[in-house]
């Protein structure tokens, strides 16, 4: 992750109470860092146009495009961005398939630890 | 009539259990506080009784996250608590730093949000114990009167149903909710081949 510009989030959910607490927790340890928001699969997406994030923080159960067909689309946009999907679907088939396309996989509800802890990967990396 | 053998009815209860157990750990961690459950509860009722059962004598009114899951065998998911107690569940799962406004703005959505990750916590640890996948659809959240709850399900099930209720509590706050998994006939033999198939990997 570079210091040579502030770092950017951007937060997917369809659920505003998700994004909020995503917001919330981010910026209680980095309370200079941007956090973008998109409301679906197809938002996020678009905002790849004007935006380029240093993560994206990403729903799996969303109206519309999902999380996983999301992470595709993506990736064909900017395959450099690194992705944690969030859900509460915690199936193994669901660790697999992210697994598969090489992305993080974090369990819901969201917590602080969770975030710190996939930040934490991020900064590692 | 349908019937489960006695370890089948065992290894049911068993693995919802087990789901349920997860489920409180996730309701834990959003409402920061420890959440006890009741040993899930097993009837084979019309949805009426259910909706009867539910409501109370005095039919009180209930908010409700209901999601379908299909796969292994197909259910019903619904979560609930009394209407009157659900922006109070809010304000613990985002703190004091929203406004008493904003809170009731996003009620709904927070509602959908938490009956989300509580019923995929569940329905995440049985299919993983099956090694079995089952998709959800995305939530719904309704309140009524369990009447009006059971009966608005955008489904076609009329017949008995077979219901799982596990009562929770966060003790704290004297706030008592309850999961119930609804399944009709067909998906009855579902998950009674799910249950078997389950018992037969158990076997020397």
């Amino acid at each position: 992750m570079s210091n040579a510009k502030t770092t950017t989030i951007l937060v997917v959910d369809d659920s505003r109470v998700s994004r909020l607490l995503s917001r919330q927790f981010i910026l209680h340890n980095h309370p200079d860092w941007i956090i973008e928001e998109a409301v679906t699969g197809e938002e996020a997406v678009t905002k790849l146009s004007s935006i380029s994030p240093d993560l994206i923080l990403l729903d799996v159960n969303m109206p519309g495009m999902g999380g996983l067909a999301a992470v595709v689309k993506l990736r064909e946009i900017s395959p450099e961005i690194p992705i944690c999907l969030m859900t509460a679907n915690v199936q193994d088939a669901t660790r697999e398939k992210a697994h598969n396309l090489g992305v993080q996989f974090a369990e819901k509800p969201i917590t602080q630890a969770r975030i710190d802890h996939v930040i934490a990967q991020l900064e590692n990396a | 009539m349908f019937q489960l053998d006695e370890l089948q009815h065992d290894a049911l209860v068993e693995l919802f259990n087990q789901g349920v157990g997860q489920a409180a750990a996730a309701m834990s961690q959003i409402v920061h506080e420890e959440v006890t459950m009741s040993v899930p509860l097993i009837t084979f009722q019309s949805r009426a009784e259910v909706a009867q059962e539910l409501g109370g004598p005095e039919a009180r009114r209930i908010c409700a996250v209901t999601q379908t899951y299909q796969g292994a065998f197909n259910t019903e998911a619904m979560l609930m608590f009394p209407e009157e107690k659900s922006l109070e569940i809010v304000r613990l799962m985002v703190g004091q730093s929203v406004t008493m406004e904003e809170l009731s703005e996003m009620e709904q959505e927070a509602m959908s949000e938490i009956g989300n990750i509580i019923l995929n916590s569940c329905m995440s640890t049985l299919a993983n114990i099956a090694g079995k996948e089952l998709h959800g659809s995305l939530p719904i959240y309704r309140i009524g009167t369990s009447d009006q709850i059971l009966g608005s399900s955008d489904n076609q099930w009329s017949g008995m149903v077979l219901t799982l209720k596990i009562d929770f509590n966060i003790e704290k706050h004297e706030i008592n909710g309850y999961v119930a998994f609804l399944l009709d006939t067909t998906a009855l033999h579902d998950l009674q081949a799910y249950l078997q198939q389950y018992l037969s990997g158990l076997m020397p």
